[in-house]
């Protein structure tokens, strides 16, 4: 009942924007899921007679300092900051949503209770607190994932509290109330439902910043480690040879734009449609 | 008055927290973060001394306090690797950072805003536009954007360097030179956001019930939208560049990285990378403060702009 | 007789297939108190609207509105702006929703003052500080710099007063003004209102769904009913000798000490579909002396002098 409840409605009236954004992810996430048998070359081949040779067709994005086929390394690469992205989103979900449904169910105290702690996480910028985890852990992949998922989680739980509120007085959940429904009933069956729509277009659009995140921490050497491909650490290595190679620097680039530019679609078209007054951002 | 106060003191518990949190980042580091933070320098002698400076070996409590009144005396305590006291390093460090954000942030209001308003009530292709703005803005990430200026301003177009840094005391030109693509970088992503939020809040200030007594009153349209409207919307627009500000601040981290400019941000990951546990510290300490600190202006901002929210009422 | 400051020949208002003001004429006197009146939904703030040039750009307005001899409906929206809170102005039916929250409330008084003339600020604020006193605000000094929310209510209406005859208009047309106010509060507003009539002269079409405030106030008053104009008379006379079956209902629907205790007579039926109006006259489904005729729309006819009513029935008794 719950995910037709979601899905259904979506299905039938996707509007434009996110019809294109879902597109867009739809190919990405295939392009990454077949990687292993779309990709033309192995991504960590070194190649030194092709070092810094431009795209051509074997070729389509050029190859890098080491002569490595950057196209293949792109679709690789998707693997992980699709899968860091996706993931950290849905664990911090995974923990936040109950948070938010919890503090904004039963309010008073338990809400100061689990607000209050937090919201101290949202006293730390994003980036800060993620390298703040990574001087304490170690870099890594797994550690990004971590990171943003704790990054996320304060933002999802308020969001999901903020509407949790908001449904907590309508009438159906007060009629369940009245015919003896357990609260813990109450909460599965009638409150989280109709209170996950605005989490739902908030998760859409963390999950495009999450990539960009990741590919920051990569990108300064301080998430995912080599030879693992990321799309962070194929800009920092793109970007020292610039002049020579802007190919190295500009697809890589380009590709992150494109995975965030679709999940951030798709998150307007949702909104559209679970949250036209804005309760999410 | 009393909403200044309030809001001054409820930062403390804020400023607390954080400060416990800064305080546990070393003492949560598995192994032994001295002998880690001196790497190939240490020597059991080194340890030893730096863990009794650290005050390591005595409980938390009596840690934390020490730690915090070294702090409110000045005192951030120092860098072993460099022998440097941390406020020295973070003395020239810090202005960087400040210029670099402030710069930024002040770009994108000046562009984001006037943008924000066109979207509102202008004809449709400058709707169209800016929502393609909007959309470009927030899907670029912001260092790969700084790559393709540098590509084209430094590498094709020699007209500014890819990196260095002047301060602004000594060489103003050489600073502003310097620190163009920097901004620039910081503030086109910023100006998305801002132009976002400012045309959804004039879109609802133009349709809220005052606007036709204005109009009934036979007000200019402009002074409907530049003096009211936009007033009126000002409070998402300062509480979305509040918020934007710590997005700032983590972006101008990877930014002086990339454009080599001797910041905060720079100092933390240089940091990190080393193992530096002490400037990490005194590195986030910074960073975490001014966020506390520029949220609580907004804050007061508010405050002055909606005098509906200074008297406790609801917007 | 002087030419009417305000006279409306056939104006009709559609917001695309819904007719919301059908083919109203009437005439406003300089220095009455002309009530309009109808129940929700009427016409009338469509009415209103569309004298102040304040319509939205869906709506379809045709006929005329001579205002001071030049016809409202043919002027530019530079013209029309120019008028508006010079020479027109209105006062809305929700004091806080016509303030700007952010403002002061004596700057939104000056703010008008200096759009239409050409005075300093300093000028302008002693203007308004007057104005706020006129309207009886007290420590009208002090209370200049407050913002809206400070106000209560009864306040805030006299602030919009205040801003609407800033300069002084000729007419002066009031939505409702004291619907969302107090009942203690009202007659004041109303009273307030009387006053600033008699010593500015200024006009003023006052509508309301309350025909108590109409009775109070009003020299003449004109009934509407779902976009149609179909009584207008002295209001003794409406009160007293009111011809159209509708307003007779109306009337009728009043308690007064006569009905005791028993229940209020209701018309039977409901406003008709503004998308689908009836032809001829639109009270005709409910009304309990209907005739054939009745389905083409009434001419006015007047019985004594400015007493007039589009009604078959009534001219039909007339002759008899």
């Amino acid at each position: 009942m719950t995910a037709v409840a979601i899905v259904a409605p979506v299905r039938r009236r996707l509007t434009g924007r996110a019809a294109v954004g879902a597109g867009i992810l739809a190919v990405l996430v295939v392009l990454a899921v077949l990687a292993p048998v779309i990709a033309p070359h192995d991504p960590n081949a070194i190649d030194p007679s092709r070092v810094l040779a431009g795209p051509d067709a074997s070729h389509p994005f050029g190859s890098d300092a080491l002569g490595r086929d950057v196209f293949s390394r792109v679709l690789f690469a998707y693997r992980v900051s699709l899968g860091v992205a996706v993931g950290s989103v849905l664990v911090a979900m995974a923990v936040g949503v109950p948070l938010g449904l919890l503090a904004g169910f039963y309010g008073g105290a338990l809400d100061s209770l689990i607000m209050r702690p937090v919201d101290l996480l949202l006293a730390l910028p994003a980036l800060l607190l993620a390298l703040s985890l990574i001087t304490i852990i170690g870099p890594g992949s797994g550690v990004v994932l971590f990171a943003i998922a704790v990054i996320y989680l304060p933002i999802l739980a308020r969001v999901v509290r903020g509407s949790v509120l908001g449904v907590v007085g309508e009438a159906y959940v007060i009629g369940a109330r009245a015919r003896g429904v357990s609260p813990f009933g109450c909460m599965v069956r009638h409150v989280l439902p109709n209170s996950l729509g605005p989490a739902v277009v908030q998760a859409s659009v963390l999950m495009g910043f999450a990539i960009q995140i990741e590919a920051a921490l990569s990108f300064l050497g301080l998430g995912v480690q080599p030879p693992t491909p990321s799309l962070g650490l194929m800009l920092a290595d793109g970007y020292q040879v610039l002049q020579q190679a802007p190919w190295a620097d500009i697809f890589p680039g380009l590709a992150i734009a494109i995975a965030v530019l679709g999940f951030v679609l798709v998150g307007d078209g949702l909104r559209a449609h679970f949250d036209p007054h804005g309760v999410s951002r | 008055m009393r909403y200044i106060l309030e809001r001054i003191l409820l930062t403390i518990p804020t400023l607390l927290a954080m400060s416990v949190f800064v305080f546990l980042l070393i003492r949560l580091v598995p192994g032994d973060p001295v002998q880690t933070m001196l790497g190939f320098r240490a020597t059991p002698q080194n340890v030893a001394t730096i863990r009794h400076q650290l005050h390591l070996d005595e409980p938390l409590i009596t840690q934390y306090r020490e730690w915090l009144s070294g702090l409110l005396h000045g005192d951030l305590g120092r860098d072993y690797v460099s022998h440097a006291p941390l406020s020295e390093l973070l003395r020239s460090a810090i202005p960087v950072t400040l210029e670099l954000t402030l710069l930024s942030m002040g770009l994108a209001l000046v562009a984001g805003v006037p943008l924000g308003v066109l979207g509102a009530q202008g004809p449709g292709l400058a709707r169209r536009l800016t929502d393609g703005f909007v959309i470009g803005g927030v899907s670029v990430p912001d260092f790969w954007l700084g790559t393709l200026l540098v590509l084209l301003f430094s590498a094709t177009l020699v007209w500014l360097p890819p990196s260095g840094y002047t301060p602004f005391t000594a060489d103003p030109l050489a600073n502003l030179r310097y620190m163009i693509l920097p901004v620039t970088t910081l503030a086109i992503g910023e100006a998305a956001y801002i132009s976002r939020t400012t045309r959804g809040s004039m879109e609802e200030a133009l349709g809220a019930p005052f606007v036709t007594f204005l109009r009934a009153k036979g007000l200019p349209e402009r002074s409907i939208v530049y003096r009211h409207a936009l007033r009126n919307a000002s409070v998402p627009i300062v509480t979305v560049a509040g918020i934007q500000f710590g997005v700032l601040l983590g972006g101008a981290i990877v930014i002086e990285t990339l454009f080599g400019l001797p910041g905060v941000g720079r100092l933390t990951v240089t940091a990190i990378n080393q193992r530096n546990y002490t400037v990490v510290q005194g590195a986030v300490l910074v960073i975490a403060t001014l966020f506390i600190v520029v949220n609580l202006l907004t804050d007061l901002l508010y405050g002055w702009l909606d005098p509906r929210i200074s008297a406790g009422g609801e917007r | 007789m002087t030419a009417p400051l305000l006279a409306l020949d056939g104006v009709s208002v559609d917001y695309g297939l819904v007719s919301a003001v059908s083919d109203v004429s009437l005439e406003v006197s300089e220095g009455e108190i002309f009530g309009l009146v109808g129940e929700s939904g009427c016409g009338k703030t469509t009415l209103a609207l569309a004298v102040m040039g304040l319509l939205p750009r869906s709506a379809q307005v045709r006929g005329r509105i001579g205002f001071q001899g030049d016809d409202l409906l043919t002027l530019t929206e530079a013209g029309r702006r120019r008028l508006r809170g010079d020479r027109i102005s209105m006062v809305f039916q929700d004091p806080e929703a016509a303030l700007d929250p952010a403002f002061a409330v004596g700057e939104q008084v000056a703010e008008t003052i200096r759009a239409h003339r050409p005075v300093s600020g300093r000028e302008a604020r002693k203007r308004a500080t007057q104005l706020l006193t006129e309207v009886g605000i007290p420590a009208a000094a002090e209370r200049y710099g407050d913002p809206p929310h400070r106000l209560s209510g009864g306040m805030q209406q006299r602030v919009v007063i205040a801003t609407a005859l800033a300069n002084e208009p000729a007419l002066l047309v009031a939505d409702e003004p004291t619907t969302a106010l107090d009942v203690t509060i009202q007659a004041q507003i109303l009273a307030l209102i009387r006053e600033l009539r008699d010593r500015h002269r200024t006009t003023v079409i006052l509508i309301a769904h309350d025909l108590g405030v109409v009775a109070q106030l009003c020299d003449r008053a004109g009934v509407l009913y779902a976009g149609q104009l179909v009584e207008v008379a002295p209001v003794e006379r409406i009160f007293d000798a009111p011809e159209h079956p509708y307003t007779k209902a109306l009337l009728a629907a009043l308690p007064t000490r006569a009905t005791g205790r028993g229940a209020l007579p209701v018309a039977g039926g409901g406003v008709p579909d503004l998308a689908d109006p009836p032809p001829g006259c639109r009270f005709a489904p409910r009304c309990p002396v209907r005739m054939d005729a009745c389905e083409r729309v009434p001419a006015f006819t007047s019985r004594a002098a400015g007493h007039a009513t589009a009604c078959w029935h009534v001219e039909a008794e007339r002759a008899a």
